[in-house]
């Protein structure tokens, strides 16, 4: 489903990924982990189109076509969903009004037929009570005085809306105390299908012990220096992220 | 003239004299650093009489054509051209010959009055609120050339002025119109203002909250593109305590236009306990748009609240980036973001409709401010 190759990718004129190279078929959930400023935030901004990260060479193929190519809201529509490690606040659009308009826009894109709103909310609330998202936060604005763990539960709820088949996963379980981050990966786990294929980007293991990765990358410095499989996690948690980037270099 | 306007011939020869003193503001005038008037209007006078229209009048409002100086009723003679002029103010009381004066009895409850109006040159406007009257005053401002309108607003004890002005887009024109309002005890004056710019517009406002327990709050939407320029230009004296002022501004500049907001609040010595807050923000949409706003304070009162803030600032690119990634076309995204921008100041209209009248000109003119 996704194929990453050589992947060069430059911020302001300074190479962060280095040669990044990666496939996930859909079914599969993967894991990368690194530390601080390996380049994580860098892959998953890179997939989802975001202005500013510049490939200078390699390749995103994604279920054949050059996802390079495509705006970040057209990867939306082809089945591409980055939950943001820091999810934007937006005062003036309410919550439940970005999700439809977002619900709409992508099914517009796909050439499918725009659900009105009794539809939207009936579907939201349903998902929306498994993750513990209140009908009040849905009627506030976007993230707006959302604590960090509501936050995610926010980015989560999407996902489960709109029914992604790349789903990436930036830092889901930075800020998040041990509750919110088991219905987090409850909520994550709910959404494993053999049609769906999900990046789980982490910098700490213990997020791993909730959602069971197939496979392992490890990043540093902008390459996959190591790969294995789960328990991979409990080696780096047990012998720090220094030993295997050592070892590789 | 004859006799019988001889009251008015005073007044207006002190007008003239003040005009003529002053002269047309330029630049280099403080007040107009951000709008030069005398360049916009070139050779232009505002000499001859634009044309006013005033919608079905509701009951217990009584109109009065300033055509007819004298046979002015008392109260437009007790009212007319007697609160402060600066010096557009001045000029248009001395050269306006038409206009019309409002007036709202004891205790009625009127409203809304529609009024608009067109054509170039000069108009006069007297509204008056007597005790506990109240009144919505829906103003169009449609005219074309140089036009100057100068008007004054006599808001009487516990009463109520609500003051809902639209300016649509007018490129050619030069529209400068000042407002003279004086807010009596436990009176309440609200505007709310909508700009889709001018090749000069500006509003200015001069209000005085002038007894105990009066409030003046003003808010405002420009949305303009192009060459539009949109002025308004506030002074709130809070002449005695426990008085309120708000002020709401915000402001979207794309192509070459120019969003102008300059808000002076005075608290005079002993107007302990007023309490005013005044934000004005701006969004640009073009490299070549322009924003200035000028918050400014003379407190000479000691015990009082002031509150202000003003920024220009950029469609935030984390949020549009959010939007996009969701799905939501550039467009889209970049319209909801405005909207959102402005929703804060046209959520201080109470009445749903006028809401509505105003989204539907903010809906027109953000195609032409959202054009690169």
């Amino acid at each position: 489903m996704l194929e990453i190759k050589d992947l060069h990718v430059a911020v302001d004129g300074k190479e962060i990924l280095k040669g990044l190279t990666l496939s996930i078929e859909a079914g599969q959930v993967h894991a990368i982990m690194g530390p601080n400023g390996s380049g994580k935030s860098t892959l998953s901004y890179v997939l989802a189109g975001r202005a500013g990260y510049e490939i200078t060479s390699g390749s995103i193929t994604y279920n054949g076509e050059d996802l390079n190519a495509l705006k970040p809201e057209e990867r939306a529509a082809k089945g591409v969903f980055l939950a943001m490690q820091y999810p934007v606040e937006i005062p003036g659009v309410t919550t439940l009004t970005f999700l439809k308009t977002a619900l709409n826009a992508q099914r517009r894109a796909r050439g499918e037929k725009e659900v009105d709103a009794m539809t939207v909310l009936k579907t939201v609330r349903k998902r929306a009570a498994a993750l513990k998202v209140s009908e009040e936060m849905l009627k506030r604005a976007l993230n707006v005085g959302f604590s960090g763990g509501e936050k995610k539960r926010l980015e989560i709820l999407q996902m489960s809306l709109f029914e992604p088949k790349l789903a990436i996963l930036d830092e889901t379980d930075s800020g998040l105390d041990i509750d919110a981050l088991k219905l987090v990966a409850e909520g994550v786990n709910a959404l494993r299908g053999p049609e769906r294929a999900m990046l789980v980007i982490t910098h700490y293991q213990r997020l791993l012990d909730y959602i069971v990765p197939d496979r392992i990358h490890v990043l540093a410095k902008g390459r996959i220096v190591a790969e294995g499989g789960k328990e991979l996690a409990h080696e780096l948690e047990a012998k720090g992220y220094e030993h295997i980037v050592g070892k590789a270099a | 003239m004859n006799a019988n306007a001889h009251w008015l011939d005073e007044r207006r020869a002190e007008a003239a004299n003040r005009f003529a003193a002053l002269g047309v503001p330029h630049r280099r005038i403080e007040d107009w650093k951000y709008s030069d008037l005398k360049t916009a209007i070139g050779s232009a006078n505002d000499e001859a009489a634009a044309s006013w229209a005033v919608g079905a009048l509701p009951d217990g409002v009584e109109l009065f054509d300033l055509a007819n100086t004298a046979a002015a009723p008392e109260w437009v003679r007790a009212h007319l051209g007697t609160l402060p002029q600066n010096a557009l103010a001045s000029a248009s009381f001395a050269h306006a010959r038409a206009g019309f004066a409002l007036r709202v009895a004891r205790n009625k409850a009127a409203g809304p009055l529609h009024v608009e109006f067109a054509k170039s040159g000069s108009i006069r406007v007297l509204v008056v609120l007597e005790e506990g009257a109240s009144l919505t005053l829906c103003e169009t401002q449609k005219t074309d050339g140089y036009s100057n309108l100068g008007l004054e607003f006599v808001v009487g004890v516990n009463a109520q002025l609500t003051h809902i002005r639209m300016a649509p887009h007018a490129a050619g024109a030069v529209q400068v119109e000042e407002y003279a309002i004086q807010i009596a005890r436990d009176a309440v004056y609200r505007a709310h203002l909508f700009n889709a710019g001018a090749k000069l517009g500006r509003a200015e406002f001069q209000i005085a909250l002038a007894g105990e327990n009066s409030g003046a709050h003003l808010s405002g939407v420009s949305v303009l593109g192009g060459m539009a320029h949109a002025d308004v230009s506030t002074h709130i004296i809070h002449a005695v305590g426990h008085t309120t002022s708000t002020q709401l501004f915000k402001h979207i500049a794309g192509g070459k236009s120019r969003a102008v907001y300059q808000g002076r609040i005075t608290v005079e010595q002993g107007a302990d306990k007023s309490d005013s807050r005044q934000t004005a923000k701006a969004l640009l949409m073009g490299e070549r748009a322009e924003a200035d706003l000028k918050p400014e304070l003379e407190i000479f009162a000691d015990d009082v609240k002031c509150a202000h803030g003003a920024a220009v600032g950029d469609l935030d690119a984390n949020s549009l980036f959010y939007l996009r990634a969701r799905g939501i076309p550039e467009a889209e995204a970049r319209n909801m973001l405005v909207r959102a921008f402005l929703e804060e100041a046209v959520d201080e209209i109470a009445d749903e409709s006028i809401r509505a009248t105003v989204w539907q000109a903010v809906e027109d003119a953000l195609p032409g401010a959202m054009a690169p």
